[in-house]
């Protein structure tokens, strides 16, 4: 069992290695072979050109960029738990908090984005803010919903040995949910990532977002792809890295 | 706390009178779940020290009096309930019993130990004085060596002696045991019984203990308690009188038959209602 569990994930990055491999090389014999213009698609090796030789803008442009996301993501994180903390401590809260936000959480976090940005300027803050309200979210219903699958006898055993709540919420509830809390906290890395960059094209004064704006504007495709590259390689660093904490967390599992 | 308990069972103040009054008494203990009347007034008295076993139907309300005993759910108006001598609401008792549901409900995410240490810790034991007090009770429950495995990687018999365990520990003067080793295979199930008879005489708790096998009625209480069908209340109360120790070969002693004769003609008649009462139910809807 032990030997499955082990090989299983290192067969799933063999063929995610293979797979990345493949793409990369279609992409290039497609790009050199068919000499597509860099507008609609730019020669692999020539984006990696480009990002070695833009390294310093595109190394303090991804500082920037994350930042924000690791900013808004640590404080989204928090808010989304400890709001789901609250309504299950005081259930009279849910019937209140769960239709406001389930009804801020139907628009897509961008569709807030021309307000936030008014509110909190085109600085650091308004990208903070975003990705917060996204990743707060994502892990707020995924908590609730974590608390909920509690089974109703395990807390009443916990009971009768005298717990109250709050023993109850940290002996059982959290663990409980932890699971479910954590998935949403990976799925969350990405969204942060991307919630940063696209509240970036929409203004601000640095960042990949703002890197691809500008190279939109002066048409340099393959600076747009630069950027994409590395906040890719962001996303994907910031989700392994949750991902295997998740794993190391979530033994029992 | 615990000198506290120790002082009111065997200390000399006090202890003409509480050889007299009963640990726990029930008076027209009535429970209606909406449409449903699991219990219906239902008389119980138990006292200190002693092994009382409950048998009846499935369905007939055992869970749900251990429900009220353990404090989890309140009983409807009408009935009273003293405990240690005193008249108290359930929720009274919430901490003062200690409850064995009928699943183990092991927590997945906590080893053996802590796993047994649960009821301590709520209780705002240390954890370290908590775990040297589990680690010193593990051989007696058949668990040395296992200290560090999780539920997933125990056998049944092993996980139902670490929930044993979690309820041991949580000392307190009544000990409620709902079908523990319902689970189990006959040979895991016997040695089970015999062990938790060792233990039982050794801390000299008083036990109050479901089970849906006569066998293990007779073989295990001082006292049998036969419930009736739902609405439940108690039948017949069947006094147990075979000398103790008892060893296996005591199920094949005449008095043993004889008592288990008379229990099972009881919990046969109230099967038989409860299936009816099933049945017709069936028909009519
Ligand atoms: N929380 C509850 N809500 C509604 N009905 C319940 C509840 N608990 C028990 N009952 C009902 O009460 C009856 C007795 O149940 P229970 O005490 O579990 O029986 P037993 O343990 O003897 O098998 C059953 O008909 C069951 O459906
Ligand atoms: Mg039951």
């Amino acid at each position: 069992m032990s030997a499955a569990v082990m090989a299983s994930p290192s067969l799933a990055a063999q063929r995610g290695i293979l797979g990345a491999v493949l793409l990369v090389a279609a992409w290039e014999g497609l790009a050199r072979g068919l000499d597509l213009p860099s507008y609609v698609l730019p020669a692999v090796s020539d984006i990696l050109a480009s990002i070695w030789s833009n390294r310093m803008l595109l190394t303090q442009a991804a500082g920037y960029t994350l930042f924000e996301a690791l900013a808004g993501y640590g404080v989204g994180c928090l808010i989304g738990i400890a709001l789901a903390v609250v309504i299950t401590m005081l259930p009279p809260v849910r019937s209140v908090m769960l239709p406001i936000a389930t009804a801020i959480n139907s628009v897509p976090v961008v569709g807030y984005s021309p307000l936030i940005l008014l509110w909190f300027g085109i600085g650091v803050a308004s990208k903070v803010v975003m990705v917060a309200m996204a990743v707060s979210f994502t892990v707020f219903l995924s908590t609730l919903a974590g608390f909920d699958r509690v089974d109703r006898r395990a807390v009443d055993l916990l009971r009768s040995f005298g717990a109250g709540r709050f023993k109850i919420l940290f002996r059982l509830r959290l663990p409980t949910a932890l699971p479910l809390m954590l998935t949403a906290m990976r799925v969350s890395t990405v969204r942060s990532v991307i919630v940063a960059i696209v509240t970036e094209m929409l203004g601000a004064y640095g960042g990949l977002g703002w890197i691809i704006y500008q190279a939109v504007l002066q048409i340099d495709f393959v600076q747009v792809w630069s950027a994409i590259f590395v906040a890719s390689a962001i996303s994907l660093t910031f989700f392994g890295l949750i991902g295997a904490i998740e794993r190391r967390i979530l033994f029992w599992t | 706390m615990q000198a506290g308990l120790q002082t009111k069972e065997t200390g000399p103040v006090g202890s003409l009178e509480d050889a007299a009054e009963p640990l726990l008494e029930l008076r027209a203990v009535t429970k209606t779940f909406g449409e449903v009347t699991a219990l219906a007034r239902l008389d119980a008295t138990i006292a200190r020290g002693e092994f009382v076993t409950v048998v009846g139907p499935s369905g007939c309300g055992k869970s749900t009096l251990f429900n009220i005993v353990a404090g989890l759910e309140e009983p409807d108006t009408g009935g009273v309930l003293r405990f240690e001598g005193r008249s108290c609401h359930a929720a009274d008792l919430l901490g003062q019993v200690s409850f064995m549901p009928q699943r183990d409900l092991l927590l997945p995410w906590r080893n053996v130990v802590d796993n047994a240490i649960l009821a301590l810790e709520v209780e705002g034991v240390p954890r370290q004085q908590a775990r040297a007090q589990a680690l010193r009770m593990l051989p007696e429950f058949g668990l040395a060596g296992f200290e560090n495995q999780y539920p997933h990687q125990l056998s049944g018999g092993m996980r139902q002696r670490v929930a044993l365990m979690r309820t041991f520990l949580f000392e307190r003067g009544l000990m409620l045991l709902d079908e523990p080793f319902g689970a189990l295979d006959a040979l895991t199930r016997a040695m089970m019984q015999r062990w938790l008879l060792d233990v039982w005489q050794k801390y000299r708790r008083t036990i109050l203990f479901i089970t849906h096998d006569v066998d293990e009625a007779i073989f295990l209480g001082d006292r049998v308690l036969v419930m009736t069908a739902r609405p439940g209340s108690v039948k017949l109360e069947q006094v147990v009188d075979l000398p103790r120790p008892r060893r296996p070969e005591i199920v094949t002693a005449p008095e043993f038959i004889r008592l288990k004769r008379i229990l099972l003609e009881a919990i046969e008649e109230e099967s038989i209602k409860s299936f009816q009462s099933a049945t017709v139910r069936e028909q009519t809807s």
